[in-house]
């Protein structure tokens, strides 16, 4: 309910703005000219192919991958050139899981889960104790808190991960590819998770995904990145698009969402 | 020709490059070491691992080097008919030679290794890039803690060493070769001085254990983000710490004038 007011008074204010951007590793271009804007309180799922930079662009969001030329705003803030120290202070509204988890491997998953509460937070240790159980029963794993991230299999690992990424309520949650590995009912319940957090908290979530069906369904906006530019729209927009680009990546799941959407919205 | 030169000079080149980063990671190291929190835990963690573990393997090796020192010194005094001062040439060989060296080298091999592959796979697997984004600076809680602790450890396995070689040493000589007890003792006893020998053996120690910290941290943080990356780090810091060992025990040993 607090997300629609968001939402309508914030309509045009993006949390996270990307412009100009250029980077290449070596003498492999990764982006060349790229502008995108994520909206605040919104959530945007970023797609394309494989190794197009989707995982970059997040670690450029995050201050962890200097661009070689352009602006990286978050909350207003331009983060290319800031110190260790600063990108710090930036990053404590920041939460991100990465695509293979990044726990740390010598503390149990509930000191892992634990760890941005005890080093930011001042709550004590019950109510550290509470939100860690929260998070974690939330992306389904209630009893795997003295478990080591070595004993976990990866779908476990990378829950755990997004419990870790969300358990400080960070204004802005980056996920690199939150459903890969899962089977279809965790899916749901990532999916169901993360568009809570959304409309509860207000959250601005961008999330990478290969995940075609639950992409379109729990996005606002949805980027497609290709060959280091970008295209963006609702999901119907992008669904419907004659873009022979996007529509051979959309493939059959764009004309099966466009089916049920259209036929949902007639059903209305 | 021309390759060659040139080739030298990049290689000059790198090195120092290489030389100054290493000391700017290890002023940034430093520096961390007094910004709160202390890392308490973090630090009686790596005490334990680098410490504690490489405990069995320090006195099994001061206790061998001890028996070969006794056998060896035994036989060449008593050419002289000196076998009485087996315990002063035992004991000034141990206290400022060979307890910190062989020390530095045993722990380089245990702990350097491990320390280097540990912050190396961790920074393979995005975990110091996890800590960067919850706004946790990965120098103060992953490295500043195991440098500190290998630092801490290195003059006390030290002197386990020197212990265990002493009585290693005494065993040979007094037990199976038959010398006087008394002698041993009284004999080491006399020749050793705190401040020349003792003194310096310490200062030696930990001398090599701000060299192993170094280096074997900062190429495990700047090693290349994958396996090989981390095995050419790993070999290369134990390489690395072991010439620099040497070499700093040869340029102190030089500088004390003995
Ligand atoms: N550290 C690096 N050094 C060199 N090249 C890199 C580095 N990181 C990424 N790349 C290159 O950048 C490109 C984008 O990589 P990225 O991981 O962002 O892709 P992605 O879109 O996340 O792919 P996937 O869907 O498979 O996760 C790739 O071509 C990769 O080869
Ligand atoms: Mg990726």
């Amino acid at each position: 309910m607090s997300a629609e007011g968001l939402s309508l008074s914030d309509q045009h204010s993006s949390h996270v703005e990307i412009e100009g951007v250029a980077l290449r590793f070596g003498d492999r271009p990764v982006f060349s000219d790229l502008h995108c804007s994520f909206p605040r309180g919104k959530i945007t799922v970023i797609m394309g192919p494989s190794g197009t930079g989707k995982s970059t662009l997040l670690r450029m969001i995050g201050g962890l991958q200097k661009p070689d030329q352009g602006c990286v705003r978050v909350a207003g803030q331009e983060i290319v050139g800031l110190s260790e120290l600063e990108l710090g202070r930036m990053r404590k509204q920041l939460g991100m899981l990465f695509q293979n988890g990044a726990l740390l491997d010598s503390m149990s998953i509930f000191e892992n889960v634990a760890l941005p509460l005890r080093e930011h937070g001042r709550q004590g240790e019950d109510e550290i104790r509470l939100h860690v159980r929260a998070g974690l029963e939330a992306v389904g794993l209630p009893d795997v808190d003295d478990l080591l991230p070595g004993e976990l299999s990866g779908g476990m690992l990378r829950r755990a991960a997004l419990a870790r990424a969300i358990v400080s309520e960070p204004a802005v949650v980056l996920c690199d590819e939150p459903f890969s590995g899962l089977d279809p009912p965790n899916v749901s319940r990532i999916e169901s998770l993360l568009r809570d957090l959304n409309r509860n908290l207000g959250l601005t979530l961008i999330v990478t995904s290969h995940h075609m069906a639950s992409s379109l369904r729990m996005a606002d906006q949805v980027l497609l990145l290709q060959e280091g530019h970008s295209i963006s729209g609702s999901p119907q927009e992008l669904a419907e698009s004659r873009d022979s680009a996007i529509v051979d990546f959309m493939g059959e799941d764009g004309a099966e969402y466009l089916s049920h959407h259209v036929s949902v919205k007639e059903g209305h | 020709m021309k390759g060659v030169l040139s080739r030298l000079g990049a290689w000059v080149t790198g090195g120092v490059v290489g030389l100054g980063q290493t000391v700017n990671f290890g002023a940034s190291v430093l520096r961390s070491a007094f910004v709160s929190p202390l890392r308490g835990r973090q630090i009686v963690a790596a005490i334990y691992d680098s410490g504690v573990l490489s405990l069995a393997l320090l006195c099994a090796s001061g206790a061998t080097v001890g028996f070969v020192l006794g056998l060896q010194l035994y036989y060449t005094l008593s050419r002289f008919g000196a076998e009485s001062s087996l315990g002063t040439a035992v004991g000034l060989a141990l206290i400022r030679e060979l307890g910190p060296v062989l020390t530095g080298l045993l722990v380089t091999g245990r702990a350097g290794s491990a320390t280097c592959a540990e912050i190396g796979s961790m920074k393979a697997t995005d975990q110091l890039d996890g800590l960067r984004m919850m706004a946790i600076d990965p120098i103060h809680f992953v490295v500043m803690p195991r440098a500190l602790g290998i630092i801490i450890v290195m003059p006390l396995l030290s002197a386990l060493f020197v212990i265990f070689g002493i009585g290693g040493a005494y065993l040979i000589g007094v037990e199976l070769l038959g010398l006087d007890g008394g002698s041993y003792i009284s004999g080491l006893e006399s020749a050793v001085a705190f401040r020349e020998d003792v003194l310096q053996s310490i200062v030696k120690s930990l001398i090599f254990g701000v060299l192993l910290a170094l280096i074997s941290t900062y190429r495990g943080y700047a090693c290349a983000p994958n396996a090989v990356g981390v095995s050419r780090a790993t070999t290369s810091t134990v390489v690395t710490t072991s010439v620099c060992i040497l070499l700093a025990d040869f340029v102190l040993t030089s500088l004390w004038g003995v």
